[in-house]
């Protein structure tokens, strides 16, 4: 058994105090009133051998429990399970992890974080592996550990160095869980030993990091965490974020919400929102706390603006962006001949299931001429030949389309679309049919997967084709009725897709239209068609922006840096990287996307490492313990680590408050003893 | 502990003194009528037979029964017995190694002397005292004296030292006439002391009866280990080893206890020692067969004194 702080050792000789006072209280004057000595001689004492005996039990559980203490004041271990021995040369493993996030930007942050990060490097031994890392939202490698293993011992610290001064602060949020947790993850494996793992965190610990997935982690035994917080000059620190326009909102003007969030450090509550070149207002908001207000109305006819705050020390966070949410046109071609009031045709609740709304502009055209900028076609029964060939090529272009059997007369227009020969289609016999099974992982029915909305039983179905898929078909049935037919199914036609209703929502073929399930499956199913997507226009640093358009000619993407990419339409752009207005151009169009920081990211005040132990990080020694390489030293934080993982003391103590207890009873029962003695006489 | 009698354990647990008085004398009541001592009391002296004219509230109706003889008892208020307790409040008689001190015993024994010699008739008075006197309530019979006399013995000790001489001066002052005097005290005093007062006493002619009160544990200094005893008057202390000590203190004890029982007898008075667990009823019964022979005695001295 080694010990980590020996000289309390010292402390045993306290052990002489329960000794000499067990002994001076043998013969302490222990008075017993009575009623008159006038009868009585003194008699000098007589040593009481029996006397000694009786006590020494409670004299060894004083010795011991003094012992104890002092042996838990020693901090013992066991110096058996001491790993591998680390030479003088080194041999751990460390992780050198930079906050790099947008908090990181504030005056002279990073330059104290890289220079701290700089002296680790300069620190590590010849026989040590180590690797830099910054993050911000994920996890980015400057130097792996096979970089380091491949440089020269000599050249190591010269090396990542050089690559350290090329690391900047980006624009991203803080996710300091995923961050510790992956770094953790990227010790390799050990080959032999387990090797002492250490990461050095140097971070300004920011109360809005995210901690996700620290919480009930296993980490490694041999895994310690230094933190090496950075502090900056000034702490009044406030942010301005721009919230999501409303749905009703179709332009700058109809008003944007802002949420200002101040640091809880902060010593200033007052301060000013302004648009660029546009009003501005004051606004109040107490530290540690997050208000939203409505912003100042921004410039006139603008689709995008800047909104700026002031009166805080720290500009980083002091600028949002605005981008006006884009109008959307959606047509859906109603290839029938249908008046649009008769209550027992489909137009009649078609038209009514797809209200227009500020955002988004719904034109439904019926007719039996296919409108080839249409989001989705529905087919109420058969078609021609000519219509069915356009149709299909329509479709396979990437459209959707829904078919409704009405009647059977629609087998040749489905065999058509399908490009089969046939299509076996006939009147189902019965009364009526109810949805037996309805697959809640399609998009369409996924909004329904919960057990509020689930519930598609209640819905009759009085009419209905059956419809024979032939068999190896590719189709997909969502949804069957209780017999087992299918009720909607869908067949990928080319790059398109082709929906099969086999009973018509009107009243006389079934429920579907007056059921509640009706308006919100409609809607997906306009959504999943493409074409009709809700259009964003604000965005987090971190997110991707969906292409604005679906196919045709490549986007060229804009940063607000100036710099310009090109994309095929549909990809999604990921390259926003810093905060500003975004600009897609394509095919003479051009929409703006607005990218923010995330508000978290305002929140600057330190946050306390307590936090982080609570969370089950082992948290280190300093870091002049863990960064020195000098063998002695090395040896002791190695000692200490593993008397930390040990805790020995633990017992020792609580070993020492047992016997305390025990001593207690006995002595009480002792005196007790002696009191009934004394008074029985 | 003697059989038939109520033991003292079960006595002092109740707390109310008038009570225990009242248990005691009424046990001891009860005991009498089966008891081969029939005919003992206080100042009780013949069976008178009945005239005619006579209140019969005094027939003895159970003689009566047995004999069919009309008998009048003749009690003492014939007598005007007077009596004086004399109770030790010193801080010595706190002392205590049963449930009960010698002084809670004597309190005892004091109120259950008053409550039978009331009962009789008779008047009865209280003087309590350490070194001085503390209470003094003169012999009386009458309504509420009783209750006077109960809560002045239920005082708490406020002595530290015993001196038996200011308060056997007072008594002899204060008893003008010829008194029953009891002391109940554990006389712990200085033998000659203790003679020259008592000899004051006896010179004024009255009856004395002194009741000694010793805690079991003084008569046997049983202590289990050497230990340091303090004085409880003087608070002098020093070391005993009891196995040692005990034969001189006894020795000691018995040469003092038999010095004063010889010096009671020398004046005449009755002396009785009461360690404190012997039963309170006996103790009674000590002090009425003092007085019946006592009765005798004095008879025949007055009549002595007559002839002569």
């Amino acid at each position: 058994m080694s010990f980590l702080s020996p000289w309390f050792l010292a402390g045993a000789l306290a052990v002489a105090g329960p000794i000499v006072f067990h002994l001076i209280r043998r013969a302490a004057r222990e008075r017993t009133p009575f009623s008159s000595l006038m009868f009585l001689r003194p008699t000098p004492p007589r040593s009481e051998r029996r006397s000694r005996v009786e006590h020494i039990v409670l004299l060894l559980l004083r010795c011991a429990c003094v012992l104890l203490i002092v042996l838990g004041f020693a901090r013992p271990f066991f110096a058996k399970d001491i790993p591998l021995p680390q030479s003088a040369s080194g041999g751990r493993r460390l992780i050198i992890l930079l906050d790099s996030s947008a908090s990181m930007r504030r005056a002279g942050l990073f330059d104290k974080a890289r220079a701290i990060a700089g002296r680790y490097l300069d620190k590590t031994a010849p026989g040590d592996q180590a690797a830099l890392l910054t993050f911000d939202n994920q996890l980015h490698s400057v130097v792996g550990f096979a970089d380091w293993a491949a440089w020269g011992p000599d050249q190591r610290a010269a090396l990542a160095r050089a690559k350290l001064a090329t690391v900047a602060p980006g624009w991203m949020g803080t996710q300091l869980g995923v961050a510790l947790t992956s770094a953790s993850d990227a010790f390799p494996a050990d080959s032999g030993a387990p090797q002492a793992r250490v990461i050095v965190l140097i971070s300004d610990m920011q109360e809005g990091a995210r901690l996700d997935g620290l919480q009930g982690r296993e980490w490694p035994p041999n895994t310690r965490v230094v933190v090496e917080r950075v502090d900056a000059k000034t702490t009044s620190n406030a942010g301005v974020g721009m919230m999501e326009p409303s749905p009703r909102a179709v332009s700058v003007d109809d008003g944007a919400h802002v949420r200002v969030a101040n640091s809880s450090d902060s010593t200033k509550e007052k301060f000013r929102i302004a648009w660029t070149g546009g009003a501005s207002m004051d606004v109040y908001v107490p530290p540690g706390q997050i208000r939203t207000f409505k912003a100042p109305a921004p410039p006139k006819g603008a689709a995008s603006a800047r909104l700026e705050l002031t009166g805080d020390d720290e500009p980083f966070d002091n600028t949002t962006y605005y981008a006006a949410p884009e109008v959307q046109d959606v047509t859906i071609s109603y290839l029938g001949a249908d008046s649009p009031d008769d209550p027992t045709k489909l137009l009649y609740y078609l038209q009514r299931v797809f209200p227009s709304a500020p955002q988004r502009r719904i034109t439904l055209e019926a007719g039996l001429a296919l409108r080839p900028d249409a989001a989705l076609a529905v087919v109420p029964g058969a078609l021609t030949g000519a219509q069915c060939a356009e149709l299909r090529d329509w479709i396979a272009a990437g459209k959707t389309a829904l078919i409704v059997l009405t009647n059977a007369d629609a087998a040749p227009t489905l065999a058509a679309l399908l490009s089969a020969a046939d299509a076996q289609i006939a009147e189902a016999a019965g009364d009526f049919a109810l949805l037996g099974q309805v697959d809640f992982k399609h998009p369409i029915f996924a909004p329904f997967d919960d057990p509020r909305f689930s519930d598609f039983s209640r819905i009759h179905f009085w009419k209905r084709r059956r419809w024979d898929m032939p068999p190896g078909s590719q189709a997909r049935v969502m949804a069957a009725f209780d017999d087992g037919s299918p009720a909607l199914a869908q067949v990928d036609v080319g790059k398109g897709r082709l929906l099969v209703l086999t009973s018509g929502w009107q009243p006389s073929d079934s429920e579907l239209a007056v059921s509640t399930k009706f308006p919100p499956l409609m809607d997906t199913l306009l959504q999943w068609s493409g074409s009709a997507r809700a259009a964003r226009s604000q965005f987090r640093m971190g997110e991707s922006i969906p292409s604005p358009a679906a196919a045709g000619a490549p986007v060229q993407w804009e940063k607000p840096d100036g710099k310009q990419t090109s994309l095929p339409a549909g990809a999604a752009y990921a390259g926003a990287d810093m905060p500003g207005i975004y600009r897609a151009q394509w095919s003479g169009n051009e929409r703006a996307f607005a990218v923010n920081l995330p508000l978290e990211e305002s929140r600057v005040a330190p946050l306390s490492q307590d936090e982080l132990g609570r969370l089950g990080v082992p948290l280190g020694a300093d870091a002049q313990q863990v960064a020195t390489t000098a063998p002695v030293s090395a040896r002791q934080s190695q000692r200490a680590e593993l008397e930390a993982r040990q805790k020995l003391w633990r017992w020792a103590i609580g070993a020492a408050l047992a016997v305390a207890l025990a001593e207690i009873i006995i002595g009480g029962w002792l005196a007790r003893g002696a009191g009934d003695a004394r008074t029985a006489t | 502990m003697e059989k038939g009698f109520v033991d003292p354990r079960a006595v002092m647990a109740i707390r109310n003194l008038e009570l225990r008085a009242r248990v005691i004398v009424e046990g001891f009541w009860n005991g009498m009528h089966r008891s081969p001592y029939h005919g003992f009391s206080v100042e009780f002296t013949e069976y008178r037979p009945y005239s005619l004219g006579e209140d019969t509230r005094y027939v003895d109706w159970r003689l009566y029964a047995r004999s069919d003889r009309y008998y009048v008892r003749r009690f003492e208020e014939e007598t005007n017995l007077r009596c004086h307790l004399l109770v030790d409040q010193s801080r010595s008689m706190s002392y205590r190694s049963l449930d009960y001190s010698k002084a809670d015993y004597a309190r005892t024994f004091a109120a259950t002397l008053a409550w039978f010699l009331n009962g009789q008739g008779d008047a009865v008075g209280l003087l309590t005292f350490d070194e001085r006197v503390r209470d003094y309530l003169p012999p009386r019979h009458r309504r509420g004296h009783l209750r006077q006399l109960m809560l002045a013995l239920e005082r708490s000790l406020a002595g530290k030292s015993t001196s038996l001489g200011e308060p056997l001066r007072r008594a002899a002052d204060l008893a003008r006439k010829r008194s029953m005097i009891v002391l109940i005290s554990d006389l712990l005093a200085p033998i000659e002391e203790l003679e020259r007062h008592m000899g004051r006493l006896a010179a004024a002619g009255h009856e004395v009866v002194i009741f000694q009160t010793l805690d079991p544990n003084e008569l046997a200094l049983e202590f289990p280990r050497a230990t340091r005893l303090q004085d409880a008057e003087s608070q002098t202390e020093f070391y005993i080893d009891p196995e040692a000590a005990r034969v001189d203190y006894q020795r000691r004890l018995q040469q003092h206890c038999d010095a004063v029982e010889r010096i009671c007898r020398s004046l005449g008075f009755d002396f009785y020692r009461l360690p404190t667990n012997r039963p309170l009823d006996l103790a009674l019964f000590d002090f009425l067969r003092s007085r019946g022979r006592r009765g005798r005695v004095v008879r025949r001295r007055t009549q002595s004194t007559a002839v002569s």
